[in-house]
C-alpha cells in the first residue's frame, strides 16, 4: 500500500502558508485547535486567530460577522460539533444572507473527525449525517478531500473561491491517493478509466475504492474509480459520461447511506442518464468505539470495505 | 454628534406610525417589540449612529444588528425616516417579491443582519467588531437583543466572547421589555426573578429583585441602567457606552412592550399580531398624541434652583420649563445663562429653555451654549430677519426651535414661514412676569384658533400651554391641542412633585382616551368605540374605557 499521510497537518500547514500572503485569512477554533492543527496559524498570526472555547455556535456566528466585513474565516473543530450542533447558525448566519449577486458568506467551515473512522470516541462523536445535513442547504459547497494532497488543494481553492464551504476531513492518516502535482479546480478526480463499471468514492473509501478496482482486475473486470471530492456542487458531466460507458455505479462513503454522497450521486444520474446505482454506507445507523486498530473492523462491520465494493460491482453486472 | 431632542421625539413618533401602517398592510408582523425599542432606535439614527442612506455600504460607516428580528418593522420604519427606503415601501412588508422581509434581510439596504433565528446577533457582531480592529477601523456595532432572546445560551457564549476580546467597539442594548410570545418573561425564564403575581408590575417597582445587571457584570461587562422609553437617558448611556474603553458595554433598558398604544401596553397579546385596519385611525392618532410635563423651577424656592431641578427630576418630570426673566421684556428678573449652565450639572432631564428675554437674537448662543435642548423666544421680540437667525442657528446646534407668544399677541404673519421647522409655540395664558397667575380663560379658544393655522402649515412641532396650567384645566388645553404643559405652583409648589406630575399625567391620559373614543365614534360609530374599548384587556383599562364612552353617549 502506499503511504499514508495527515489531512489535518496538510490544512494547518496550507492555512498557515496562505495566511501570509493573504491577510484577509483568519481563524476560528473551538477549543480543538490544535487537534485540527490550526494552533500554527495562531503562533504567527496570533490577531487573525479567535479561540472562542467549546462553543460552536457562536464560532460560526462569529465567523460570519468577520466575513459580512470582508475577511475570509475558517472556523474549524470535529464535524460532530458543527454540522451536528450549530446547524441553525449555519443556515441563517452564514448561507442565508444574500447581497448583490454574492449568495451566502464566506465562510470555510473544516472539520476532522467526520465518518465512523473516529473511532474509539464512539458513536456520540461519529458523524454519518454531515453530508446530508449541509448539502441541503442553500449556497452551501461540500467537500470531502481524499487524502493530504486533496486537503491542501481543496483549502487552497476556499481561500481563492467566493462562498460557502464546508470540507470534511477524517481523523486518521490516510493512503495518498493523488500525485503531489493534482489539481482541484473541478469537482471530481477520475483516478482510474475503466469500461466496465464505475466506482464512485470520497474521503477514506477512495483508496478502498482504488483497491476494489484492483481485485476486480484480477477477474478481468475494468472499473473506473472517480473521487468525488465535491458533492455540492456535483459533477453532472462526469457522472453521465460514467453512467453512459460503464452501465452502472457502485458508491461507497462512511455516512449514513440517506442523504450522503451515494445519495446526491444516484438523484444526478436518475435525472441524467438513469442506471443502477448500488449504495454503500451506514445502514441507518449509529455506530459505536473502536480502537485504532479495530477501525477496520468497524467499517467492515457496515461494509464499507474495498471487498465488499467489488463483490457489489459483481452482483449488479450479473444482474443486468 | 449632538442628539437633537425635539427631532428625536417626532421621528420615533413618525417611525410607530410607519410600524403600523406596515404590520396592518402585512396583516401580520410585530409591532409589540418594535415600540418597545422606538426611543432606542430614535437616538440611535438620530445622533449615535454613524451613517449615509445614500450610501448604504459606507465602509466607515457604524453597524447596527437587530438580534432580536422579529421586531423588523421597527427598524424598517427608522430606515425609512432615515430616507434608506421611501416610507410607501413599508406597504409591501412580508410580501411576496418585497426587500422588506419578516426578519431583516440584506436585501434591505441599512440592514447588517439576517435576524429571525434568535441569539445569533450578538456572536456576529463580535465577528463584525473583530474585523473593524483588524482593519484599524473606528466604526462601532450596535446591538439589539431582546429579553426573550436572553433564554438562548448563545448569548452567554457571545458575553463572554466579548468580554474575553475587550470588544470595546461593541455596545449591546437589551430591550427589557417582559414580555415574550407566550407570556411574560418572568414567568417562561426569569432574567431576573420568578413572577409570584400576575402582572409585570411587581417587577419594576422593586428593584431589589433585577439580576440582570449582575448576570451581564459578572460576565465581564460594563453595564448601564436606564428607562428606555427616556430619550436624554438613553443618548447619555449611548455616549458612556462608545466612550468605555477595554470592556463591553451593554445597556440594560427597562420598556414597555407596545408602548405608545395603550391596549398594546404590557400585552403579551401583541408580541406578534398586527392591528385590524378599522383601528388605524384611532391608533395613528394615539400615536400622535404624546405629550410632556414640564414643570416650572421658578416656581419654588429661588434660592435653591438646583434644589428645584433635583425634585423635577426626581418627579420624573419629561422636561424642566427654565423661565429667563432679564427685567427687561419682562419686569421681573430669575436667573440668566450662567445659572442654566450650573443647573444642566444636575440632570439629563432635557431643559426646555423660555426666553423671557429682550432682543434674544443676542443671547441665544450663550442659552444653547449652557446647555438647552430647546429655545424658545417670544415673537413680540422678533422680527423675520431676527428669527431667522436664531432658527437657523439653532438647527445647526440641534437644539429645537420655539416661538412663544404673549396672551395679547398672534402668531405674527412673518412667522408662518418657519411653521414647518418650528419644534415647540408656546401659548402664554398669563401675563408673563411671575409664577402664580390664574390661566386666562379665552387663551382655550385662541390655543384652539392657532393649532389650526400651525396644522395648516404643516406644524410637526407641539403646542405648549403655559402659565396657570392645574388638574382642573389641563384636560381642556389637552383638547385645545396643547400636548405640552407647564407646571409652576401646581407642580413645583407642592410638596410632593412626583405626585403632582402624576396627577397631570392621569389627567390629560383621560382627556387623550376621551379624545380617542371621540375618534373611533366619528370613524366606525359606536360599534367601533365599544371594540376599541374591548382592546383594552389588561389592567382596569377597559372598564374606565366603557364608563367614558357611556358617559360621552357614544354606546
Amino acid at each position: 500500500m502506499s503511504n499514508t499521510a495527515d489531512m489535518r497537518t496538510a490544512y494547518g500547514r496550507t492555512l498557515t502558508d496562505i495566511g501570509r500572503t493573504n491577510p484577509d485569512v483568519v481563524v476560528l477554533g473551538a477549543d480543538t485547535t490544535s487537534s485540527l492543527k490550526t494552533a500554527g496559524f495562531g503562533k504567527e498570526f496570533p490577531d487573525r486567530f479567535f479561540n472562542v472555547g467549546i462553543a460552536e455556535a457562536n464560532m460560526v456566528s462569529v465567523a460570519a460577522g468577520l466575513a459580512i466585513s470582508g475577511k475570509i474565516p475558517f472556523a474549524s473543530t470535529y464535524a460532530i460539533f458543527l454540522p451536528g450542533r450549530a446547524v441553525d447558525q449555519i443556515r441563517n448566519s452564514i448561507a442565508y444572507p444574500t447581497r448583490g449577486g454574492r449568495r451566502g458568506l464566506n465562510v470555510k467551515m473544516v472539520v476532522s473527525h467526520g465518518g465512523l473512522s473516529v473511532g474509539a470516541d464512539g458513536g456520540s462523536h461519529q458523524q454519518i449525517e454531515d453530508i446530508a445535513i449541509m448539502r441541503a442547504i442553500p449556497n452551501m459547497r461540500v467537500l470531502i478531500p481524499a487524502d493530504a494532497v486533496a486537503a491542501e488543494g481543496l483549502t487552497r481553492i476556499m481561500a481563492a473561491e467566493y462562498g460557502p464551504c464546508y470540507m470534511r476531513m477524517a481523523r486518521s492518516p490516510t493512503p495518498v491517493v493523488h500525485p503531489e502535482s493534482a489539481q482541484f479546480g473541478g469537482m471530481s478526480a477520475t483516478l482510474r478509466e475503466g469500461s466496465d463499471c464505475t466506482i464512485i468514492a470520497c474521503g477514506i473509501t477512495v483508496s478502498m475504492a482504488m483497491e476494489a478496482a484492483r481485485i476486480l482486475k484480477a477477474d478481468g473486470i475494468d472499473a473506473s474509480v472517480i473521487d468525488m471530492f465535491s458533492i455540492k456542487p456535483i459533477d453532472t458531466e462526469v457522472l453521465e459520461k460514467a453512467a453512459r460507458s460503464t452501465g452502472h455505479i457502485v458508491t461507497c462513503e462512511e455516512h449514513n447511506i440517506i442523504g450522503g454522497m451515494g445519495s446526491a450521486v444516484a438523484e444526478t444520474v436518475s435525472g441524467a442518464y438513469p442506471v443502477p446505482v448500488s449504495r454503500i454506507g451506514v445502514s441507518d445507523m449509529f455506530g459505536e468505539s473502536a480502537r485504532d486498530n479495530q477501525i477496520q473492523m468497524l467499517l467492515e462491520k457496515h461494509g464499507i470495505t474495498a471487498i465488499n465494493i467489488a463483490n457489489r460491482a459483481r452482483e449488479i453486472r450479473k444482474s443486468r | 454628534m449632538k442628539l437633537n431632542y425635539c427631532r428625536t421625539r417626532q421621528n420615533v413618533m413618525r417611525a410607530r406610525r410607519l410600524v403600523i401602517r406596515a404590520t396592518t398592510a402585512a396583516g401580520s408582523g410585530h409591532p409589540g417589540g418594535s415600540f418597545s425599542m422606538g426611543e432606542i432606535m430614535g437616538c440611535l439614527f438620530n445622533g449615535h449612529l454613524r451613517f449615509d442612506a445614500g450610501n448604504p455600504q459606507w465602509e466607515d460607516r457604524d453597524r447596527l444588528v437587530l438580534s432580536k428580528g422579529h421586531a423588523a418593522p421597527g427598524l424598517f420604519s427608522n430606515l425609512a425616516v432615515a430616507g434608506y427606503i421611501d416610507e410607501s415601501e413599508l406597504d409591501t412588508l412580508r410580501s411576496l417579491g418585497s426587500r422588506l422581509q419578516g426578519h431583516p434581510d440584506l436585501k434591505c439596504p441599512g440592514v447588517e443582519f439576517c435576524g429571525g433565528s434568535l441569539g445569533i446577533g450578538l456572536s456576529f457582531s463580535i465577528g463584525v467588531a473583530l474585523a473593524a480592529r483588524l482593519d484599524g477601523r473606528d466604526y462601532h456595532v450596535y446591538t439589539i437583543i431582546g429579553d426573550g432572546e436572553s433564554n438562548e445560551g448563545q448569548i452567554w457564549e457571545a458575553a463572554m466572547t466579548a468580554s474575553k476580546y475587550n470588544m470595546d467597539n461593541i455596545t449591546a442594548i437589551l430591550d427589557r421589555n417582559f414580555i415574550q410570545q407566550d407570556s411574560y418573561t418572568e414567568e417562561v425564564m426569569p432574567l431576573d426573578r420568578r413572577m409570584e403575581g400576575d402582572t409585570p408590575a411587581e417587577m419594576w417597582s422593586d428593584p431589589s429583585r433585577w439580576r440582570t445587571a449582575e448576570k451581564w457584570r459578572s460576565f465581564g461587562w460594563n453595564v448601564i441602567e436606564i428607562d428606555g422609553h427616556r430619550i436624554e437617558q438613553i443618548d447619555a448611556a449611548l455616549k458612556t457606552a462608545r466612550a468605555t474603553k477595554q470592556v463591553p458595554t451593554i445597556i440594560i433598558a427597562r420598556t414597555i412592550k407596545g408602548k405608545s398604544v395603550e391596549h398594546m401596553e404590557d400585552n403579551p397579546a401583541w408580541h406578534g399580531k398586527a392591528a385590524n385596519p378599522e383601528m388605524i385611525p384611532v391608533i395613528h392618532e394615539e400615536i400622535g398624541a404624546q405629550f410632556a410635563i414640564a414643570p416650572s423651577i421658578i416656581a419654588g424656592d429661588m434660592g435653591d434652583l438646583e434644589g428645584e431641578v433635583s425634585r423635577c427630576a426626581e418627579g420624573r418630570a419629561d422636561m424642566i420649563h427654565m423661565d429667563v426673566m432679564d427685567g427687561k421684556f419682562v419686569p421681573n428678573r430669575t436667573f440668566d445663562h450662567v445659572k442654566l449652565k450650573q443647573l444642566r450639572s444636575v440632570t439629563e432631564i432635557p431643559f426646555d429653555t423660555h426666553l423671557m428675554i429682550a432682543d434674544p437674537v443676542r443671547h441665544v448662543r450663550d442659552y444653547v451654549e449652557a446647555g438647552s435642548d430647546i429655545v424658545t423666544v417670544h415673537a413680540e421680540e422678533c422680527d423675520r430677519s431676527s428669527f431667522g437667525e436664531i432658527h437657523d442657528y439653532l438647527r445647526e446646534n440641534q437644539v429645537g426651535v420655539g416661538i412663544a407668544v404673549n396672551p395679547d399677541t398672534d402668531m405674527p404673519s412673518w412667522s408662518h414661514g418657519f411653521i414647518p421647522t418650528l419644534d415647540q409655540v408656546i401659548i402664554m395664558s398669563v401675563i408673563p412676569g411671575r409664577s402664580g397667575q390664574k390661566y386666562i380663560e379665552s387663551i382655550h379658544q385662541k390655543t384652539a384658533g392657532i393649532v389650526s393655522l400651525l396644522r395648516e402649515h404643516k406644524f410637526a412641532g407641539v403646542v405648549e400651554a403655559d402659565g396657570g396650567v392645574n388638574l382642573e384645566n389641563i384636560g381642556a388645553c389637552f383638547d385645545d391641542g396643547a400636548r405640552a404643559f407647564v407646571g409652576g405652583s401646581a407642580i413645583v409648589g407642592r410638596d410632593d412633585v412626583r405626585a403632582a406630575i402624576r396627577g397631570f399625567r392621569d389627567a390629560v391620559i383621560d382627556a387623550r382616551r376621551k379624545m380617542l373614543l371621540s375618534k373611533a365614534f366619528e370613524a366606525g360609530g359606536a360599534g367601533l368605540v365599544s371594540r376599541w374599548t374591548s382592546l383594552h384587556d389588561i389592567g382596569a383599562k377597559g372598564e374606565k374605557l366603557a364608563g367614558m364612552a357611556r358617559e360621552s353617549g357614544y354606546v
